[in-house]
């Protein structure tokens, strides 16, 4: 239009113009000025808003399926297995998918039936299936939560049979407790989620879960994968095993026995026994009462808890509570005269008194205006045998002797005060007068044990120091953590915390110990074929009748291997035996140690005494002539009684090659036929020795002694028996008694 | 007095035949290469992006990965050669087929609202044709048709473009029948851009200065205040697509959906995109990814900077196409140019707007890349409009 002729008219020119000016703004708007705000818009969706809408996208197009970690195991000492994680699947249903099966005419399966179906497989209500398929705008709806194989065998063979789609099963990991019960308040449980609530399975989770893995799936808006791979994998990495110091026997026996005083003696507020490695302070074992099952964590096992749970008169929260606590550590109590071995130890330490050192007893004793009684009048005794009467007074001037600054620093020395250190969750503080605070009264008070709370482990840990040389050792349970290719994570370090005392002192602790099971209150705690140490304890709490009944023993008393303690809460007072530790708790460590000591490889010493009472094994004696039966029998030292006419002896009960009692009784049949029939099991509990053995005898029996043997105070009777009275066993069944001193205080 | 009237009449024919010689002259000039290459270029793109976009929903609908975008290919290389035949043609003949386009898309328009007849998809009815065979808009004829003969009759118009009698006047009732019968269909975003472009032409042409103005602040204040009373609750018309596009997520499983998955596509893609074809949103999470939401999938892939440098193009492009235009060798040329130009422009603004949320949604395809036969041949037979303009462009007076 530029080259247009000039004849033109103005008015075209000015039309030109105009059309030209226009187009010029035209170009300029719809060419830059409107994009210009695009630019504007996908800066700020693209940059400014890109995480957050990124977040959303990834969101739905990918699906990340969870490779769960296999939870590392938890094994005792011997490598029994405590914890194990073993694949259970859980069986989900997709109420999306299910409705749209529903609905596709080729399906031949209706609803109820799928619904039915399921709720028999899976033992569970049909209702809760039904109100699962309605929510349909869910993919994910879990019907069981880890179901055991042959369940999950069930409903898949179910499924493949008639052709479900939308049920469907993800292999994932159940925990399993093999012991059950054993070790539980230790070992501790996991949660739904697999996760560690409580116990060990809580304080080394991040040991024990491993690193979960992932598949990340691209997915399309049905939840279908995407055309092409987009996978991506992050391996899952197995948790690591943890290896404890525990030791399933002696485990077993430590729950066993506790079991048995618990209801023999019908302790209100539960018990607790420890037992240690007295050279490293390794927990051999560790047991609580009441106990509960780690397969079924939730319900409560005890009678008494049930019994306040159906009366009304507590929560089922509070008896779990109750239930999963562990005494050891998760209570502090006072201990009583057990604690006097500390009050020896540091008294002997400092040279206050040494093992010439006799004290006179009157009875009581006064500080200030306040009077201690004593649980006897013993006159003058020597070191020894104010341990073994467990002797109030004594102690008190053993303690002021030692004075408030040093009895303080003893008590925080052993790890009184600040805990043991255990590796375990929820040790408590023990409760403690502040050192400003401290009167001689007190130090009085303390000197035998009351006025003070601490818990049982800090307790053993502080006595396994003055038996063992002087070293505090932090008493712990877990030796070593494994990685999956066994490689060593974690080594437990068994440097002691401190030598508290110094090894002669130990030495002298050990003496007045031993003294005291062998002539004192803790003769009950006597084990035949070994020297025991120990200490009983009989700790008031507070309350009239209310104690605490304890004994601390160990063993070999010369060169200690084993340390344990004992200790019931508030046993029952009509039970006929008289609650101190002497009566109720000794006598359970004694079988306790009587067990464990040769599990654990201890050598029995025994005495020449011991030795005649020793077990011996029968000699085959059938087929000889009864002069040389007799002859090879008294060899041994066992009777005889002899029932026919005959020259030679055709039969022998019991049989040749077992070990029984020396100088059991052994009946040889001479042509006569061996009677099968069977023995009644007599009652021999509170009968002396000697009753117990003819009552054992005339019924066909052969008994056993175990237990104190001593009987200076002609008061030994038994105290337990290993069959039922009236149970029907073979004749010559070798009945355990254990021995004991009914009438023994503390 | 006849020998006079045989002088004019040979005088007429002389000049008529000088002018036709002139412009025959003229029309032997070269089409304009930057806009060619640059049309060929988006086409090309276009085609690309189509293919990475529409493969998953073509895979699960036709088995056939391929489906969509063998189908826009054939259009395009069938458009594309229209189009340069189109750019051989002296566009001076389009005068001639103004008022036959006139008429023959408000018949096909009229045709497409008999029930029975068109084409019905998602409650529009707005196609003709045979299903799954071939199908076309006659609204996009009906852009052509406007483009011709608004071009035509303003060119003619001269300074009476200013009068209200003859600048407007004839052009509101042909407006107004093209905007009801689009909204019969109904067809908001055809009618928009219909309007758009003839009111653009009207207004190029030579409107007064003071209609131009009090018609735009007309329109932005109707706009602004339906806007309002929707928000206020008092009017309820479009009241869902108001609302939806001020928060998509207030309802995003079901009527904002599409939006939220837009801007989803749009803002994962960031700076540098997810990869040319490794877009996921395409996997039946975008609804219409392949038709007028394109846009998000190639921002989702290409990234920021890949939508900027595909938006550059289209710049590019109107750009270079209003260049044509300022240089067309009449008005008539001028016109038409500013006409398809702005029909680009206006396309491809209110797509990418709806598309990022910047307007509420209306169904705009985006030029050269939306899916679409006979929409992508007709916008390459609208190219080859403005090229045959830009062939008789006159050559620069100074060398």
């Amino acid at each position: 239009m530029a080259n247009q002729p000039n004849r033109k008219s103005d008015h075209i020119r000015r039309v030109n113009r105009i059309i030209q000016t226009r187009t010029f703004v035209l170009m300029l708007v719809m060419g830059v000025g409107v994009f210009l705000l695009l630019f504007a818009k996908l800066y700020q969706l693209q940059i400014v808003r890109h995480e957050e809408l990124q977040k959303m996208a990834l969101n739905q197009q990918t699906r990340s399926t969870e490779i769960t970690a296999s939870r590392g195991t938890i094994y005792d000492s011997g490598g029994n297995i405590l914890a194990i994680s073993a694949t259970a699947e859980t069986i989900f249903l997709s109420p999306l998918e299910l409705e749209e099966e529903l609905k596709d005419e080729e399906t031949t399966w209706s609803r109820e039936f799928l619904a039915e179906n399921l709720a028999r497989i899976l033992e569970i209500n049909v209702e809760s299936i039904y109100q699962k398929m309605d929510r349909t705008y869910s993919q994910y709806e879990v019907l069981k939560l880890r179901a055991d194989e042959d369940v999950a065998n069930e409903v898949r063979t179910f499924l493949n049979d008639h052709e479900i789609r939308g049920v469907y099963l993800v292999t994932d990991a159940k925990r399993y407790y093999p012991y059950g019960s054993l070790a539980s308040h230790i070992v501790g449980f996991v949660g739904d989620d697999n996760t560690g609530l409580y116990g060990l399975e809580a304080r080394y989770e991040k040991e024990l879960e491993g690193q979960t893995g992932l598949v990340v799936t691209a997915q399309d808006s049905a939840g279908n994968d995407m055309l092409y791979a987009y996978e991506k994998y992050y391996d899952a990495q197995n948790g690591n095993d943890v290896i404890l110091t525990i030791d399933t026997t002696v485990q077993y026996y430590l729950e066993k026995n506790l079991e048995e005083i618990v209801d023999k003696y019908n302790a209100a507020k539960g018990a607790t026994a420890i037992a240690l490695n007295v050279k490293n302070g390794a927990v051999l074992g560790m047991a609580s009462y009441p106990n509960y099952d780690l397969n079924d964590f939730s319900t409560i096992q005890d009678a008494k808890l049930k019994q306040a749970i159906e009366e009304g008169t507590a929560s089922l929260a509070d008896m779990q509570m109750l239930q999963w606590r562990n005494k050891a550590l998760n209570d502090t109590y006072e201990p009583g005269s057990t604690f006097k071995i500390i009050t020896l130890a540091a008294a002997l330490e400092e040279g206050v008194i040494d093992m010439s050192t006799t004290y006179h007893c009157t009875g009581s004793i006064s500080i200030y205006d306040q009077t201690i009684h004593c649980t006897g009048t013993h006159l003058t005794q020597t070191l020894p045998e104010t341990a073994a009467h467990s002797c109030n007074p004594a102690f008190v001037t053993f303690g002021l002797k030692l004075g408030q600054d040093k009895f303080y620093d003893y008590m925080d020395s052993f790890g009184l005060m600040g805990g043991s250190g255990v590796d375990l969750d929820g040790e408590a503080t023990g409760i403690f007068i502040k050192e400003e605070n401290f009167t001689d009264l007190d130090l009085a008070c303390y000197a035998f044990g009351q006025n003070f709370n601490v818990t049982p482990i800090a307790l053993i840990a502080a006595q396994a120091a003055c038996v063992n040389g002087g070293y505090l050792y932090a008493p712990y349970v877990v030796e070593q953590v494994l990685s999956d290719d066994g490689t060593v994570v974690y080594q437990h370090d068994n440097t002691p915390v401190r030598q508290v005392i110094s090894e002669e002192t130990s030495a002298k602790v050990r003496e007045c110990l031993e003294y005291v099971v062998s002539d004192g209150t803790g003769r009950n705690g006597q084990v035949t074929g070994y020297r025991i140490g120990g200490k009983t304890g009989t700790a008031d709490k507070g309350k009239t009748g209310e104690v605490v009944v304890s004994f601390v023993c160990f063993a070999p008393a010369d060169d200690p291997e084993v340390i344990l303690l004992v200790a019931l809460d508030e046993p029952a007072d009509d039970t006929g035996t008289y609650p101190s530790g002497g009566a109720m708790a000794a006598p359970a460590a004694s079988a306790i140690m009587s067990e464990i000591l040769p599990y654990l490889g201890i050598e029995p010493t025994y005495s020449a005494e011991e030795l005649l009472g020793a077990d011996a094994t029968l000699p085959y004696v059938t087929d000889l002539s009864v002069s040389e039966a007799i002859a090879r029998l008294q060899e041994k030292g066992f009777s005889y009684k002899i029932i026919g006419e005959g020259d030679t002896v055709t039969d022998q009960t019991p049989s040749g090659g077992i070990v029984i009692p020396g100088k059991s009784t052994v009946v040889l049949y001479a042509g006569v036929e061996k009677t099968e029939e069977l023995c009644t099991v007599p009652p021999l509990i509170g009968k002396t020795p000697a009753e117990a053995n003819v009552a054992a005898t005339n019924a066909g029996l052969l008994l056993r002694f175990t237990g104190t043997t001593s009987s200076s105070s002609g008061t030994i009777c038994v105290l337990s028996q290993s069959e039922d009275v009236g149970a029907q066993v073979p004749a010559g069944t070798v009945i355990t008694a254990q021995l004991g001193d009914t009438a023994v205080s503390d | 007095m006849e020998r006079e009237d045989y002088r004019a009449y040979r005088e007429q024919s002389e000049r008529r035949r000088a002018v036709a010689r002139k412009s025959a002259e003229a029309a032997k000039g070269s089409m304009d290469l930057p806009f060619l290459l640059l049309t060929l270029l988006l086409t090309a793109i276009g085609l690309v992006m189509l293919f990475s976009a529409s493969f998953p929903s073509a895979l699960y609908e036709s088995g056939d990965a391929a489906y969509y975008v063998k189908r826009q290919a054939f259009f395009a290389a069938a458009g594309g050669t229209v189009m340069l035949v189109v750019g051989k043609v002296n566009y001076q003949r389009w005068r001639g087929a103004a008022k036959l386009l006139l008429g023959l898309s408000l018949f096909l328009l009229i045709l497409v609202i008999i029930p029975g007849v068109g084409i019905t998809i998602n409650n529009a009815t707005r196609w003709l044709g045979i299903e799954g065979v071939f199908t076309f808009q006659p609204s996009e004829i009906a852009k052509l048709a406007v483009i011709v003969y608004f071009a035509d009759s303003i060119s003619k118009k001269k300074e009476k473009m200013e009068d209200l009698r003859d600048g407007l006047l004839p052009y509101v009732p042909i407006l107004g029948c093209f905007a009801i019968l689009m909204m019969l269909e109904p067809h908001l975003s055809g009618t928009i851009l219909i309007m758009g472009i003839g009111i653009m032409l009207m207004v190029v042409g030579g409107m007064k200065r003071w209609l131009v103005a009090a018609g735009f602040g007309g329109v932005g204040a109707v706009a602004v205040l339906y806007v309002k009373l929707v928000e206020a609750g008092i009017l309820h018309y479009g009241e869902g697509r108001i609302l939806m596009w001020k928060d998509p997520w207030l309802d995003a499983q079901d009527t904002g959906y599409q939006m939220v998955q837009s801007l989803i596509s749009i803002g994962s893609g960031g700076l540098l995109g997810v990869g040319f074809g490794k877009g996921r949103q395409k996997f039946l999470f975008l609804p219409e990814e392949h038709n007028d939401f394109i846009f998000a999938i190639v921002c989702e892939e290409l990234g920021l900077i890949g939508a900027c440098i595909i938006i550059l193009v289209f710049m590019m492009l109107i750009l270079r196409g209003f260049w044509i235009a300022l240089h067309a060798r009449d008005r008539f040329g001028t016109l038409l140019v500013v006409g398809v130009m702005t029909q680009i422009s206006l396309q491809t603004f209110l797509n990418i707007a709806v598309v990022t949320g910047l307007l509420p949604a209306t169904g705009i395809s985006l030029p050269f890349f939306s899916y679409g036969g006979t929409a992508l041949a007709l916008q390459l037979v609208e190219m080859g409009i403005v090229l045959s303009v830009s062939r008789q462009i006159p050559a620069p007076r100074n060398g």
